[in-house]
């Protein structure tokens, strides 16, 4: 459940969730797997690099049980995420379109400060 | 959109990864040279334990210089891991070659983070790093002029305890 104070805009989408920006808070809010979870920024960038340094080949490769998920708690939230390889490579794709779009953002944002300090 | 990842840092996440490199290098460079400065010791060198010790706390302050500049712009700067650091040297003069080596290769370093400043358009850096290069004349300088005395004065007889007693005096001018 997103925070009924949150003001929210979508950052990016897709079919296995979505990542949110609270202007309000200055947080991201992560919708996945069921569960909405806020990140401060640094704290959704750091997340990011987590979800990006697990090792899919290893997880692929391992016979064991144990290998087909991963778990993940990010720092600072209740959540507790556990992943197998698919889920691991939906999230990759919603946060790295995500990262995206907020890099894209604050391009953006630049270039009109820059045009509108110049006009 | 409110501009959220500006609000948090200034700092590309490439310009914050290459410092974040940088400071890991800075700590390793000061783990060497105390490395160095043990060893100069135990083989009598007492001149040139004094001066390896002092480089070692200067390139730990060039390394803070780094991690506060990185926390300010309100990037993470990391606590870096150091490794494979060297317990003994060949000889007296292979210790100041390796010092050569190591501070040429520091300031290619900081000529890739230079340009990679100049490419990502992040001049309050590039401005930053500035102090470093020049920094980095004067550590070459030296690291070159005590190989010099090697040629200079020799190593046969007393040419050692010489070189020893002179390295303090070595000076960059500028």
């Amino acid at each position: 459940m997103v925070c009924p104070l949150a003001n929210f805009e979508e950052v990016f989408k897709t079919e296995h969730g979505a990542v949110y920006q609270c202007s309000r808070q200055n947080c991201y809010w992560l919708d996945f797997a069921g569960a909405t979870t806020a990140f401060k920024v640094n704290d959704f960038f750091n997340f990011k690099k987590r979800i990006d340094a697990i090792d899919l080949s290893a997880m692929i490769i391992d016979p064991s049980r144990t290998a087909d998920f991963t778990i993940v708690m990010p720092f600072r939230t209740p959540r507790c995420y556990v992943l197998d390889i698919n889920g691991v490579l939906n999230l990759r794709e919603l946060l790295d379109g995500a990262k995206f779009m907020i890099e894209l953002n604050s391009v953006v944002s630049a270039c009109l400060q820059v045009t509108s300090h110049g006009a | 959109m409110k501009d959220l990842l500006r609000l948090k840092t200034s700092l590309n996440e490439e310009i914050e990864a290459i410092l974040n490199a940088q400071i890991k290098m800075e700590a390793h460079a000061s783990s060497v040279y105390l490395a160095m400065s043990a060893w100069c010791d135990d083989q009598g060198y007492d001149a040139s334990a004094t001066f390896f010790s002092e480089q070692s706390e200067e390139e730990r302050k060039h390394m803070m210089k780094l991690f506060n500049y990185v926390n300010d712009r309100g990037g993470k700067a990391i606590s870096p891991e150091i490794t494979n650091i060297p317990a003994d040297f060949e000889s007296f003069r292979s210790v100041f070659e390796e010092m050569l080596e190591q501070e040429m290769h520091v300031t290619q370093q900081f000529n890739i983070i230079a340009d990679k400043c100049i490419k990502l358009k992040d001049f309050v850096t590039f401005q930053f790093i500035q102090w470093f290069l020049e920094e980095q004349i004067e550590e070459e300088y030296v690291a070159r002029r005590i190989l010099e005395m090697f040629d200079v004065i020799g190593e046969e007889g007393m040419g050692r305890w010489e070189i020893d007693k002179h390295i303090p005096k070595v000076k960059y001018e500028g």
